[in-house]
């Protein structure tokens, strides 16, 4: 991928070089930094917690100390993700004003963090981990299929608002590489059918039971162990017999 | 004879003049051109400039302008127009008035005179903002 | 969000020797902890515990190279520049944020110290655009000037090829602050002043790592009245000013100290010129006043001299018009009408009258046989009037607010009337845990203080001790209490004053410690009733005045319907605002960056402008002006030189001229007995302040109503106030 563009750059820079006075290719992000104001997002939009989240603010503020209030920031946000399925900037708004805040403090907040999503996101959030060992497992195979099932590009949202596709990384779940997660849970193991059974049993509006997919419980050897069969040695073991 | 005691002088001027019309009308030019001479009356221009020549004068000083009555003492070289310019300065012997050379074309802008130093003068003016603007009293 | 300074909480020590004085004091009630030795480059220093490095190495007079480190904020430590080595200490440390131990051996001149600021260098510079050329911090760049000294000579940056450079959008904070944030180096110093001195938390980090941005997220104004600091702390050419942007580089202009006249607290300044042309103003440290910052007004105010100035005299003819003449037609006809008047002639001095000016009218006026010499603003003269300059000084000292642990705001509005002030009070209340009370409509002033309501018999009842407040004010040890000049405007203002200054002698335990603190908002008023200037215009309006000299009086105080019918107005000033609108014979003055000549600002500091450019046009300086005049009328001056003036202000009022000087005030015992003679009552009225709000702050007297970039400060506030985010 690197090569690719690495030598379509060099080869642009080499036609340009001559005449222009620089050459630079456009560094671009995959998120904005900076609000703009949209019809599904902007200040104007009212945002309230709904009666039982409301508890759980209470609960939240309840466990942080007076003066340290502004702690539960993060969980208080993370709230209002799961209450809006993403965060809008008037969440953002309410939880400043739930902690007395400035509202830059909380901005500040809500866009180092990568999993607060300031962008309208689908109902499931798909998010494949493409880091080295899913890569060598297979990812990209993965990350075609589901393309390819979800009519969506990495980092674009399905018309009916239900799937959102990311590209992240690494999410720590090596051993059971390749691996997705789909909004809270993991799918690991996964193999081009097994993805798109889970995306199918999604979409008909079952849940599919996390965890890996190719029959192992978690990370132990298919089949057989291969080490360690014998039951585990004693105190002692291996200690000089003199002492 | 006469001419060897120099009385056809004294008629020459005599008849100058009574050309001119007078000795009022003589001694006023003489103020204003300091010179009196007779000559033929070849154009008048639009300005109300008159021409005239004498070719018994020697060359250089045979052609001359009288300039308009309106412009008093105030007169100076640039108030002849350029079509008058030619002749006066020997560039052509023909008179404007049958110059078939010269073109008119709509173009042409009308003579002026030599504007400086009077209120028409061409003034440069400054393309910048000036580093201070002064207040202006609201009139009445 | 506020953390306090690494300095000030330790009690470290501080470069400037005022701080050095008031961090003292704070100390004298603990153990004095023992000094630790530590070697700077092998040079033993011997330092407070809790000093950093940095401040160490300052001591012997190292310099360490630094950008995010700036001595009134909090430590942030994130730019790495200072980066040293440390003997025994596997890491270079960062020295702005490194407490010293004993016995350390600090190296700032190693191999490992100059291979660490080469590193750090480069990585600031990949992510830097080289655009020095059209940059306007050129010349005046921390960027620029460090790695001439620090960097290295070559780069490894080759991503240019693949990712590209980092580019960021730019901001739109306002009409004064000009953003280019893609020259942003992340040092965060413009965020820490926003939340720690200004009390505005608008700027901020959003994103992160590559992605990290400085700005607002949302597109918002940057509504305070310090944003132009912000400016000056930005060490990259990110943060520039707008009105200057692109019109002067550095190593053409010059640079003239003066003070700032646009309110009462006379921060010094910096006036930079070119050509004859007020290029842009900066501040000049001053700990006593300004520390090192300046208000917006004072910053941006400026194009305001360039616009609606007088530039000729001007005499009113028959059909009503003023008409230019020149000086010598103006002097006669303004002679004649003087000499014909008499002793019935009166003066108002406006807010930007200096001192030589004020004298110099003063004399001449009494050399005319009239008394009737006035400042166009009020101040009650029941009691001890303006006798005693106590009871019109802030006699504590803009300095020593920081010390106080209760302060009493009563009818002001220090955050416009004074900003600096304010942000003084501000630095207090976050550092000092002052707490602040006002009395008066309730306005935002960065701070959170108490709010005792409007109305002024609260006054009263605190005085008598029936108020809850009353009790706090006795226990508090250094109790403050600043009253608004505005207030004391009021038709009861000499009651108020009288409450207050035996209020203020009941707490004054200490005889350092002056509690009664009156906060002047022009610039003059101090040194005109120094000089023995009446306060008010009623004495003007009740006498049948045949000639009236208005010495720059701008104030919307006075209007032709006050005056008699055939009353010749004479304006002197260097604005054709409202006084001269109304004037029979306008003489041109000099603005305060165009003359030599003496405020003195609201503590009573005796400060002198300097001439940075030539009064534009026929305009003369103001004394000098009044000199001639006196010449024609036939009262001669006895001064014709500014030492000459200088002289007479000295025999008057020797503080006037003892420079960087502020005279401490007495008799406020005295004061107090006197006011008690005061015979009106505190009247219902609530309490009020003129601005109240920042669109009020922009355009309050004739420089920056002529100002165009005050006006697009006001229309920016106006619009933000409107939108959503606010």
């Amino acid at each position: 991928m690197l090569k690719v563009l690495t030598g379509v750059c060099s080869k642009v820079g080499a036609t340009l070089s001559k005449r222009s006075v620089q050459t630079c290719s456009v560094l671009q992000h995959d998120n904005l930094f900076v609000h703009r104001d949209t019809p599904e997002d902007n200040p104007g939009i009212n945002f309230e917690f709904s009666s039982e989240n409301q508890k759980r603010v209470e609960a939240i503020l309840a466990i942080y100390p007076e003066g340290h209030k502004r702690a539960a920031m993060i969980p208080l946000l993370d709230l209002a993700q799961r209450q809006h399925g993403w965060l809008p900037i008037s969440a953002m708004h309410k939880v400043a004003e739930i902690l007395n805040l400035p509202n830059m403090r909380v901005y500040e907040v809500a866009t180092f963090y990568t999993m607060f999503m300031r962008k309208p996101t689908g109902k499931y959030h798909v998010q494949v981990c493409t880091t080295t060992p899913c890569m060598l497992r297979g990812s990209d195979k993965i990350l075609d299929t589901i393309k390819k099932e979800l009519c969506i590009g990495v980092g674009e949202t399905s018309e009916d608002k239900q799937w959102t596709l990311s590209e992240v990384e690494c999410l720590g779940a090596c051993v059971n590489a390749p691996m997705v997660q789909i909004n809270d849970d993991y799918y690991e193991d996964l193999t081009e059918k097994t993805t798109k059974e889970i995306l199918d049993e999604i979409k008909a509006g079952k849940k599919p039971a996390p965890g890996p997919k190719n029959g192992r419980f978690a990370a132990e050897p298919i089949g057989e162990p291969t080490s360690l069969k014998e039951p585990p040695p004693g105190p002692g073991f291996g200690v000089r017999k003199d002492l | 004879m006469a001419k060897y005691f120099g009385v056809d002088k004294i008629f020459a001027f005599l008849r100058t003049i009574k050309e001119t019309g007078g000795i009022r009308a003589s001694l006023y030019k003489i103020y204003r051109f300091d010179n009196l001479r007779p000559g033929t009356l070849v154009g008048t221009d639009k300005f109300g400039n008159k021409y005239f020549e004498n070719p018994h004068y020697f060359y250089g000083r045979n052609r001359w302008v009288e300039y308009a009555p309106k412009y008093g003492m105030d007169y100076d070289g640039s108030q002849v127009p350029a079509e008058w310019f030619g002749w006066l300065h020997y560039k052509t012997d023909y008179l404007p008035t049958n110059d078939p050379t010269r073109p008119k074309y709509e173009w042409m802008a009308e003579h002026t005179e030599n504007m400086s130093g009077t209120p028409g003068q061409f003034m440069p003016y400054s393309t910048t903002t000036p580093k201070i603007q002064a207040w202006v009293p609201p009139k009445n | 969000m506020l953390r306090l300074t690494v300095s000030r909480a330790l009690n470290g020590a501080k470069s400037s020797p005022t701080c050095l004085s008031v961090a003292s004091r704070y100390q004298s009630d603990q153990k004095k902890p023992d000094k630790i030795e530590v070697f700077i480059d092998d040079k033993p220093v011997l330092v407070e515990p809790g000093t950093t490095v940095l401040q160490a190495a300052a001591m012997v007079g190292v310099e360490i190279p630094r950008f995010c480190y700036h001595e009134r904020l909090a430590v942030a430590g994130n730019c790495r520049m200072c980066l040293v080595e440390v003997e025994k200490s596997p890491k270079p440390v960062a020295a702005c944020a490194m407490p010293v131990m004993k016995g350390w051996r600090v190296k700032t001149d190693s191999e490992m110290t100059r291979k660490a600021r080469e590193g750090i260098m480069e990585f600031l510079l990949v992510n830097h655009p080289l655009d020095c050329p059209i940059c306007d911090q050129g010349g005046e760049c921390d960027l620029q000037d460090q790695s001439m000294a620090f960097g290295s000579d070559r780069s490894r940056f080759t991503d240019i090829d693949f990712s590209g450079k980092r580019a960021v959008e730019d901001k739109d904070i306002g009409p004064l602050v000009k953003t280019i944030m893609t020259r942003c180096i992340h040092c965060t110093r413009c965020i820490r002043f926003a939340s720690e001195v200004a009390g505005i938390n608008d700027l901020g980090t959003t994103g992160r790592g590559n992605d990290m941005q400085v700005g607002t997220y949302i597109e918002k104004l940057f509504m305070s009245e310090l944003s132009g600091n912000i400016i000056d702390l930005c060490p990259v050419g990110a943060l520039t000013s707008k009105p200057y942007s692109f019109t002067a580089r550095p190593w053409e202009i010059r640079k003239v100290d003066s003070i700032d006249v646009l309110d009462a607290v006379g921060s010094n300044i910096i006036v930079s010129t070119r050509t004859g042309e007020v290029m842009r103003i900066v501040p000049r440290v001053n700990e006593e006043i300004n520390e090192e910052w300046l208000a917006d007004k004072s910053r941006f105010a400026y194009d305001g001299l360039k616009r609606q100035r007088l530039v000729t005299p001007m005499l009113r003819d028959n059909n009503g018009d003023l008409n230019p003449v020149d000086w010598e037609a103006a002097l006669i006809t303004v002679a004649k009408v003087v000499k014909h008047a008499g002793n019935s002639i009166g003066a108002i001095a406006g807010g930007f009258a200096d001192a030589e000016a004020l004298i110099a009218l003063k004399d001449l006026l009494n050399r005319l046989g009239s008394e009737h010499l006035c400042t166009e603003r009020t101040f009650p003269l029941d009691g001890s009037g303006t006798d005693l300059r106590s009871s019109y000084l802030l006699n504590n000292k803009i300095a020593a607010v920081e010390e106080a642990d209760l302060v009493l705001l009563v009818g002001t509005n220090p955050r416009f009337e004074a900003p600096l002030l304010n942000a003084r009070l501000r630095k207090a209340w976050v550092h000092n845990e002052t707490d602040v009370a006002l009395i008066g409509p309730q306005v935002d002033l960065t701070y959170h203080y108490e709010h005792l309501g409007d109305d002024p018999n609260v006054l009263r009842k605190i005085n008598e001790g029936d108020h809850e407040f009353a009790d706090k004010l006795k226990r508090a040890k250094k109790p403050l209490i600043i009253i608004g000049a505005e207030l004391l405007e009021r038709k009861d203002g000499g009651a108020l004053l009288s409450t207050v200054q035996n209020l203020s002698t009941k707490l004054n335990s200490n005889e350092d410690w002056k509690v009664l603190n009156v906060l002047h908002k022009v610039a003059s008023q101090v040194a005109a009733l120094d000089i023995g200037y009446n306060p008010g215009i009623d004495k003007i309006k009740s006498a049948d005045l045949k000639v009236l000299y208005l010495l720059g009086a701008d104030g919307d105080h006075i209007n032709k319907e006050d005056l008699p019918k055939d009353c010749f107005v004479i304006y002197q000033g260097h604005h054709g605002d409202r006084g001269a609108a109304i004037a029979d014979a306008v003489l041109p003055g000099a603005a305060y960056t165009e003359k030599q000549a003496t405020y003195v600002n609201t503590e009573g500091r005796a400060q002198q402008t300097l001439v940075a450019v030539s009064p534009p046009g026929r305009a003369r300086e103001d004394w000098k002006i009044i000199r001639a005049l006196s010449e024609i009328v036939g009262a001669k001056l006895p001064y014709d030189n500014l030492n000459q003036i200088r002289d007479r202000l000295d025999e008057i009022a020797p503080h006037l001229t003892r420079y960087g000087n502020a005279e401490s005030a007495n008799y406020f015992k005295q004061a107090a007995e006197l006011s008690k003679k005061t015979e009106s009552a505190i009247d219902c009225k609530p309490i009020d302040v003129k601005i109240k709000e920042l669109q009020d702050y922009y355009m309050t007297d004739s420089i920056s109503r002529a100002s165009p970039t005050m006006a697009k400060c006001v229309q920016a506030v106006l619009k933000q106030k409107q939108s959503a985010c606010n």
